[in-house]
């Protein structure tokens, strides 16, 4: 049937137009599957290796301020994430140095925390976020878990973008804030995510069994 | 004739009691492309999931769905899926899949496909929608039309001889809603259109069908319908704008047969 | 809560990892028998709703802001076995892709967050919505099962530093247990109102969540409570001493010897000399004062909308 055409653009064939590539990230050549291993066995080495090997700590240190300058990974948001850790870190520290003795040094635990979270956020910055779910499956972790943990990756920003709209909805009407009423607000905000989180959980359900899910 | 959609006196209700469709039916031919216009909750999206036999609770009621002269029934939903190819309103829902190409692997893979026919199948439908190249991409790094296109190769994937489509336009700037529709008017299928986009009606279906409160009110030509404005407001809608510009310079969708009624 | 790397000891890590894996292990096979199939995406919505909910931050004091832990509040809208599947997932992706809580630790964090305190806040919401029966239950019931899961939560974590060595537990029981006895409260409040938004938004997904398999669960609680009591009790009694050695350290010492201040002294009920279970009284003394405050608060959210809904 030939439809008519409104305009005199109606039969332009569809261009091949993308939007800018985003860069992949570096050491993007070494498969996600090797970092996931090369970076569990540092951790896990630093995080129970008795601090005198202070050899393996200054290396594995050197190792992390190489990767981040060869890879040209942005220091901010490294350190943001960083500083992320750091409170619990530091009360933990304190209540060490405080505590009876016994324990290992709260140096040791200030410079065991600072490498491990070290460690993990730069291979986070490496590894593309979305592999994680795919290489579990491989490790053939339970198909349940999977789902759950790809569906998070999914709409984990389609639902921070509804939550921020809906604070900004919610924040353009309150005339006059104050504690006990941003709580509510805020309650509010969590409660309408929660429910449009199952309205949309549902939508998907349908758009699964339209393409034939078992 | 053997129809490819035909519905009759469909009834259904949502769990609550809340009646969503009532003594529906509908005969579509094959290859026809038809129109479904209505107010918001008038149903057309109710009527959409049917034909896939997503709503299953409750869909022994009524008159039976036939899809290509087969009963909508439990035994054949994997066949009924594969012909019934349905593109939700709103992409984010369709696109679960991490990547773009996992997305429109899905379908073929749950209907047991082996994997070299399940690539070609996925490698076709992308580039049918000229977004080939984009398997690894994430669908939270698409543009709203590339999400559209991308949902649609994944219900083409499926290679479905009807296309049920609830809103394809909405949300698209002008120029992915023309890439869009001269996507979709390549594609050879059964086509059911539920849109508000009444342009959309108009260029693409010959004929449709008014809902109101899960009834259907009226049925026929596209453009009488249309051109009608009392039955137009009447159901929530109006007269489009364009159909004086139309009638003004004599252009006439599809049929020459057909003439607007002489003002 | 979320433990960082390089504070547990390998005996720590290796059992913790254990019992959380058996605590998924349980929740996923429980999940795979009894969830109906079209509640499956909604475990990975749940745990994207988790984690943009975490970043919503509620102002405390001072520029000091807290947010939603969740446990608690997912284990009542969606089942303890869900609820315990969805943390994980999102303590995984924070471990992982965030650096929120320690790789090595993550098998402490998951059994801490992910099965503990879902456990407890389920059947704390049981305990409450078995001794009051209407939406003044549920929402009392939330917000104590927000708080039970907290301090459930502190517990175990403070169990598992103790058990490595990094902190004593004479000084990380009373620290932990008493920041999380306020952390608790506010987590409570913000369940409850989230719990009381979503049942004004749609009452039909707070349907199932009623509590109905009433009478095999409190006897489960009972015993589940007397078991973390009997579990604890012997750990209460260096409560004291711990903070005499912090006080030792910081030279507080004499100070409080002299003045008879110590801070915990107050804590001790008058008449009973066991320690441990002057302790444990003083516990459930807390206990009952939170449950109050819970009651207190589903009481006022039913009543402050009582007049809206009546016009």
């Amino acid at each position: 049937m030939g439809g008519i055409h409104f305009g005199s653009h109606g039969t332009e064939p569809v261009s091949l137009r993308r939007t800018a590539e985003r860069p992949a990230p570096p050491f993007s050549a070494v498969s996600p599957a090797w970092k996931l291993a090369l970076m569990l066995v540092l951790v896990f080495t630093t995080a129970l290796l008795p601090v005198r090997f202070i050899a393996w700590h200054a290396g594995l240190g050197l190792l992390l301020l190489s990767v981040v300058f060869m890879g040209r990974i942005p220091l901010r948001p490294l350190l943001l994430r960083l500083s992320l850790v750091l409170p619990f870190l530091a009360c933990i520290c304190l209540a060490s140095a405080l505590g009876p003795q016994g324990g290992p040094d709260w140096r040791t635990l200030a410079l065991r925390g600072a490498l491990c979270t070290g460690t993990v956020t730069v291979f986070a910055a490496i590894t593309p976020l979305g592999t994680l779910p795919l290489l579990l499956r491989r490790l053939h972790v339970p198909p349940l878990l999977v789902t759950t943990l790809a569906l998070m990756h999914r709409y984990l920003f389609v639902l921070m973008d509804e939550s921020q709209r809906m604070r900004r909805a919610r924040e353009s009407r309150t005339l006059r804030g104050g504690r006990s009423r941003t709580w509510l607000l805020s309650a509010d905000v969590l409660g309408r995510l929660f429910v449009r989180a199952s309205e949309r959980a549902e939508r998907i359900y349908l758009a699964m069994c339209a393409r034939a899910w078992k | 004739m053997k129809h490819a959609i035909e519905i009759d006196s469909l009834d259904y209700s949502y769990a609550d009691g809340t009646e969503a469709l009532c003594k529906l039916s509908l005969r579509v031919a094959p290859g026809e492309c038809v129109g479904l216009l209505g107010s918001n909750g008038s149903g057309k999206s109710t009527l959409l999931l049917h034909l896939n036999g997503i709503l299953p609770e409750r869909h022994g009621k009524g008159g039976p769905v036939r899809i290509n002269g087969q009963v909508l029934h439990q035994g054949n939903l994997d066949w009924i899926r594969q012909q019934v190819g349905l593109l939700f309103q709103d992409p984010d829902d369709q696109l679960f899949c991490a990547t773009v190409g996992e997305d429109v692997a899905f379908g073929p893979t749950q209907l047991g496909l082996p994997q070299e026919e399940v690539d070609r199948r996925v490698k076709a439908a992308l580039a049918q929608v000229g977004l080939l190249g984009y398997e690894r991409r994430a669908p939270q790094h698409l543009s709203q039309g590339e999400k559209r296109r991308a949902c649609l190769a994944g219900v083409l994937s499926c290679q479905p001889s009807i296309l049920a489509l609830d809103e394809p336009t909405s949300g698209l700037d002008p120029r992915s809603r023309r890439e869009f529709k001269s996507i979709l008017r390549d594609v050879p299928a059964t086509k059911l259109v539920a849109s508000h986009d009444l342009e959309l009606i108009l260029e693409f279906c010959p004929r449709s069908i008014i809902l109101d409160n899960g009834r259907i009110v009226a049925e026929g030509a596209t453009f009488e319908l249309m051109a009608d404005e009392e039955l137009m407001l009447a159901h929530g809608l109006e007269r489009p704008h364009m159909l004086d510009h139309m009638m003004q310079n004599d252009v006439l969708p599809w049929s020459p047969t057909l003439r607007p009624p002489s003002p | 809560m979320h433990i960082p790397d390089g504070f547990l000891d390998l005996k720590t890590v290796a059992v913790t990892g254990l019992c959380a894996a058996c605590g998924l292990g349980w929740a996923l096979s429980k999940a795979h028998k009894e969830l109906p199939q079209r509640k499956v995406p909604l475990l990975g919505l749940g745990a994207a709703f988790l984690f943009s909910a975490q970043m919503i931050n509620f102002p405390v004091m001072m520029g000091v802001s807290g947010h939603l832990i969740g446990s608690a509040l997912l284990a009542v809208l969606l089942g303890v076995p869900a609820a315990v599947i969805v943390v994980t997932s999102v303590l995984i992706a924070q471990a992982f892709l965030f650096a929120d809580g320690g790789v090595t630790a993550l098998g402490a964090n998951v059994f801490n967050l992910g099965v503990v305190a879902p456990l407890a806040g389920s059947l704390a919401y049981r305990l409450v919505t078995l001794l009051v029966k209407d939406e003044r239950g549920r929402i009392a019931g939330v917000a104590f099962g927000a708080w039970c899961s907290t301090i459930a939560a502190s517990l175990a974590c403070a169990g598992q530093l103790a058990w490595s060595g990094t902190v004593a537990w004479g000084v990380g029981l009373p620290a932990m247990v008493g920041i999380h006895v306020l952390i608790g409260l506010g987590e409570a409040v913000i369940s409850a109102l989230a719990y009381f938004a979503i049942t004004r938004a749609r009452p039909s997904l707070v349907e199932g969540s009623t509590g109905q398999d009433g009478q095999g669960t409190v006897l489960q609680g009972v015993l589940a409570c007397l078991g973390i009591a009997l579990f604890v009790a012997p750990f209460a009694c260096p409560w004291p001493d711990g903070l005499e050695t912090v006080a030792a350290r910081l030279g507080f010492e004499h100070q409080a010897q002299d003045n008879h201040l110590s801070v915990w002294g107050d804590y001790r009920l008058p008449g009973i000399e066991n320690p441990g279970l002057a302790t444990a009284l003083a516990g459930g003394l807390g206990c009952l004062l939170a449950l109050g405050l819970a009651l207190l608060l589903g009481q006022a959210l039913v009543r402050r909308t009582r007049p809206e809904s009546g016009s």
